[in-house]
């Protein structure tokens, strides 16, 4: 079943054409990975995906609604959760206040339910003994789960998530894919991954979706990416243009 | 039509007041992204630095106009130590009270040294009309409206063919990057400082004969004069300039055809219009939620 | 929740010694205070938690005073019943207002807020027939209780403080209500918090209709207090110090805010010693406290308390469930 369903999706600023007619399909509980060069339009499409920037032209289903033109909270409340590139949390509430948040997104539940959904999906990310503390005393890997978490307790059908490894170590990965990857299983979540550690997106992916200059140039599993020629070419060629500057 | 030419004389005339007070409002604000609440007891301190040294000293016309501006150079540098320097890396409503704060103290140091009576300031055009085929109009505002020209005019001047004009504008584009081009930013933001005070004093000076030097001055002015800027664009000068226009006829006229009582409501009226369908004024900077 | 319990009967307690042992005089200044500590806990709603900087909450209170005066001295109405249209209407036309306005953000805002506090001073001021003009509306009927007028200066403080407690404890059941935490989020980052699944427009317009309520039972308190009611007393300076008071007592707090109200209204009085150049004063003062005690004497205690840690304390509250 079709969780998300984005349709001839074009992103136009004035004369630049940041997303072309893109299509991105994701089904119930599969994990995609959104990859492409820098300015490839990748954070766009979560924008627009997100309803923070409104599409030039293409429509966006989810969950069988069309959502193209819903506002975000809407957007959010019909079962889509994002992260943010570099993590934003609400400074002047707790771990736990901040989870809080995420799982009131769905009314008439008290706050004593909220709590107790909240320290459970902390319990889950196995940060329940930050749930008390200010945000401030996080390290930067533990905000990036922290984010997660708040993002997980709104229950969401489909989750996007803009380089959730950027900024970690290497055994935070490890512990970020594992968690990801018993989540999904358990509660049937599907997963829009955007992220530059290709190690993280070959062994998460089942299918990976290549963007560059806001095209989609190529879709398939890792192994058929990994030898598609276009991609190679969209790489590389970011690659040489670097090495020229 | 002898009515309406009058109008629009002292229309341009106390237009060109809020004008001067705007653009003395956003070259700070463009510098520093400081909101002044204080700007209208500049202009405020600015008339009565003219009645210090002209009525009360009794100095002659040039020297006596000479000597405020040098009061209000003083006065803005002190600004800038005072107030400025402390608020600068406080949150916009923090800056916001501080300045209102000391506005209170200005105003009140000026009730102590002049008390609340307010005094008359001469012009030299004093009791000097001008008929121009039966409209009689006053010479005062015909001045101040000339003056204003020019001022605007050696403003422009100082912003884009001096070097201290272009290292402001560097400055009000951007800090950092001023700061490693190796502009002295410390200074050239006290410049600002100065300059918006000289500016206001000026506006003080010419508004005194028009009005009477009251200490309770500021605050409608200060009012008029941020209409202007909302209408105009916040951190325009070309926008300060027409907001204040606008606003100054908008009260002359308004009060004579549609309502005395009203007559402010129109600037107001017009300002909120703006902030809800076209938040960048008419000439404004593009929206940003700027500290 | 007995924390909360706790800073109701406190506030009880003190108030009510004090009104059994201060002066006439200061008994005007506590109930003014007492009315401004009402308005403030509502300004904290709009700018404490959401961030929206209001510099019109003083038309709010004059907004809900204008409406009871006019029903009680023209239309014959009791107090008590012209509270009602007084302060539903005062939140219906911040609503109103608020939808379109609070699109604005940071000093656009405030000049769009100051702008209508100037106007609604204007209006009051020149529509005669209705508001009396500059004139003011006179003899506004107090309240009265079971035939009880609370007329005098302690009577109506005792009445003032049980309202202050009742709201301010409404009010901090909100803060820690979901709403509350949906507020305080929208302050810190509106998109990640509409990526949560929060209204924003939604929470803001709650927020500044809820702070207008809270200004028109200040506005209320006020005509029934001083029986009197003009412009003068509704100007954008009422607001910029209603805004003051928060920011010296500790924004995002209600104790804060009660400790401002309190403050600011007494402080000009004990300036007074300085004779005429106590309003000079008065500005530094106020200019010297946002500089050195940018978060009010809320943060003053919060700052004391952690230059004294207790490892123990700490780590209790981690532990806490």
């Amino acid at each position: 079943m079709t969780i998300l369903d984005a349709r001839g999706i074009s992103k136009r600023y004035g004369g630049l054409l940041a997303l072309a007619d893109v299509d991105l399909s994701v089904a119930e509980s599969e994990f995609v990975a959104l990859i492409g060069p820098n300015g490839a339009g990748k954070s766009t499409l979560l924008n627009v995906l997100t309803g923070l920037t409104p599409p030039t032209s293409g429509t966006i289903t989810l969950n069988a609604r069309n959502v193209t033109r819903s506002a975000t909270h809407s957007r959010i409340r019909a079962g889509l959760g994002r992260t943010f590139q570099h993590g934003r949390l609400f400074e002047r509430l707790s771990v736990l206040e901040n989870v809080m948040v995420g799982a009131a997104n769905r009314p008439g539940r008290s706050d004593t339910a909220l709590r107790k959904a909240a320290l459970d999906t902390l319990g889950l990310m196995g940060l329940e003994r930050f749930a008390h503390q200010p945000i401030s005393a996080l390290t930067y890997g533990n905000r990036r789960m922290v984010e997660l978490t708040r993002a997980l307790a709104g229950q969401p059908r489909i989750l996007l998530l803009d380089e959730p490894g950027a900024g970690l170590n290497s055994g935070e990965v490890e512990d970020l894919m594992t968690r990801l990857r018993a989540i999904r299983a358990e509660h049937r979540l599907a997963i829009v991954l955007i992220e530059h550690n290709m190690g993280m997106v070959m062994r998460l992916a089942e299918r990976i979706v290549v963007l560059n200059f806001g095209s989609k140039i190529a879709e398939g599993t890792p192994t058929a990416i990994q030898a598609d020629p276009a991609v190679l070419d969209a790489y590389l060629g970011a690659g040489s243009s670097y090495a020229g500057v | 039509m002898a009515d309406l030419i009058q109008l629009l004389t002292n229309g341009l005339a106390l237009g060109s007041i809020y004008a001067l007070t705007a653009i003395g409002f956003v070259i700070v604000y463009s510098a520093t992204g400081v909101v002044n609440f204080a700007a209208g007891q500049f202009v405020m301190v600015g008339t009565f630095a003219g009645v210090a040294t002209l009525v009360n000293a009794g100095w002659p016309m040039p020297v006596g106009y000479i000597g405020a501006l040098v009061v209000m150079a003083l006065f803005g540098a002190l600004f800038y130590l005072i107030v400025y320097l402390p608020l600068r890396a406080s949150p916009i409503v923090t800056v916001i009270i501080g300045t209102v704060a000391i506005g209170i103290t200005i105003q009140n140091m000026a009730l102590l040294t002049f008390g609340s009576w307010p005094f008359p300031v001469p012009s030299p055009f004093d009791g000097m009309m001008i008929d121009l085929g039966g409209t009689v109009i006053s010479a005062h505002a015909i001045a101040v409206v000339i003056a204003t020209g020019v001022l605007i005019l050696l403003l422009w001047l100082l912003m884009h063919r001096t070097a201290i004009g272009i290292a402001m504008r560097a400055v009000a584009q951007d800090v950092k990057v001023a700061r490693l081009m190796g502009l002295r930013v410390q200074w050239l933001l006290a410049f600002t400082w100065i300059l918006a005070a000289v500016m206001a004093g000026i506006a003080g000076l010419m508004l005194g004969p028009m009005w009477f030097a009251d200490v309770n001055m500021g605050d409608p002015i200060a009012l008029k004069a941020f209409a202007a800027t909302v209408i105009g664009g916040f951190g325009s000068l070309p926008g300060a300039i027409a907001g204040g226009f606008f606003v100054g006829l908008a009260e002359v006229l308004g009060a004579s055809y549609v309502s005395s009582a009203y007559k402010d409501l129109i600037a107001f009226g017009v300002m909120i219009l703006f902030l809800l369908f076209r938040p960048q004024g008419i000439f404004g900077e593009k929206i940003q939620d700027r500290g | 929740m007995a924390l909360r319990l706790l800073g109701l009967v406190g506030l009880l307690v003190v108030g009510f010694a004090l009104s059994l042992s201060v002066s006439e005089y200061a008994l005007r200044l506590l109930n003014l205070a007492a009315i401004a500590g009402i308005s403030v806990i509502g300004l904290n709603f709009a700018f404490g938690y959401v961030g929206l900087i209001s510099l019109g909450h003083a038309a709010f209170m004059g907004l809900g005073a204008y409406i009871l005066a006019i029903l009680t001295t023209q239309a014959g109405w009791s107090p008590w019943l012209a509270s009602v249209p007084a302060i539903l209407g005062t939140g219906l036309c911040a609503a109103a207002i608020g939808f379109p306005l609070l699109r604005l953000k940071g000093h656009y805002l405030a000049l769009a807020t100051l702008g209508l506090n100037v106007s609604f001073v204007i209006v009051a001021a020149n529509w005669i027939e209705l508001t009396g003009g500059t004139n003011g509306i006179a003899k506004i009927p107090g309240l009265s209780i079971a035939g009880y007028a609370l007329s005098g200066e302690q009577p109506f403080l005792w009445f003032a403080l049980v309202i202050l407690a009742c709201l301010g404890f409404v009010a901090s059941l909100i803060q820690s209500s979901r709403h509350g935490r949906a507020m305080m989020a929208v302050r810190d980052d509106e998109t990640a918090a509409a990526m949560t699944g929060i209204n924003v427009t939604a929470i803001k317009v709650a927020a500044f209709a809820l702070s207008a309520l809270y200004a028109a039972v200040a506005g209320c308190l006020f005509a029934t207090h001083v029986n009197f009611v003009s412009p003068d007393d509704f100007g954008f300076a009422q607001s910029i110090t209603f805004l003051s008071m928060l920011i010296v007592g500790g924004e995002g707090t209600i104790v804060g805010a009660i400790l401002g109200a309190t403050l600011l209204t007494f402080l000009p009085e004990w300036l007074r010693v300085l004779g005429d150049s106590y309003l000079a004063f008065f500005g530094l003062m106020m200019l010297g406290i946002l500089i050195f005690l940018p978060t009010g004497i809320i943060g003053l205690f919060d700052r004391w308390r952690r230059r004294a840690p207790a490892p123990e304390t700490a780590a209790a509250e981690v532990a806490q469930p």
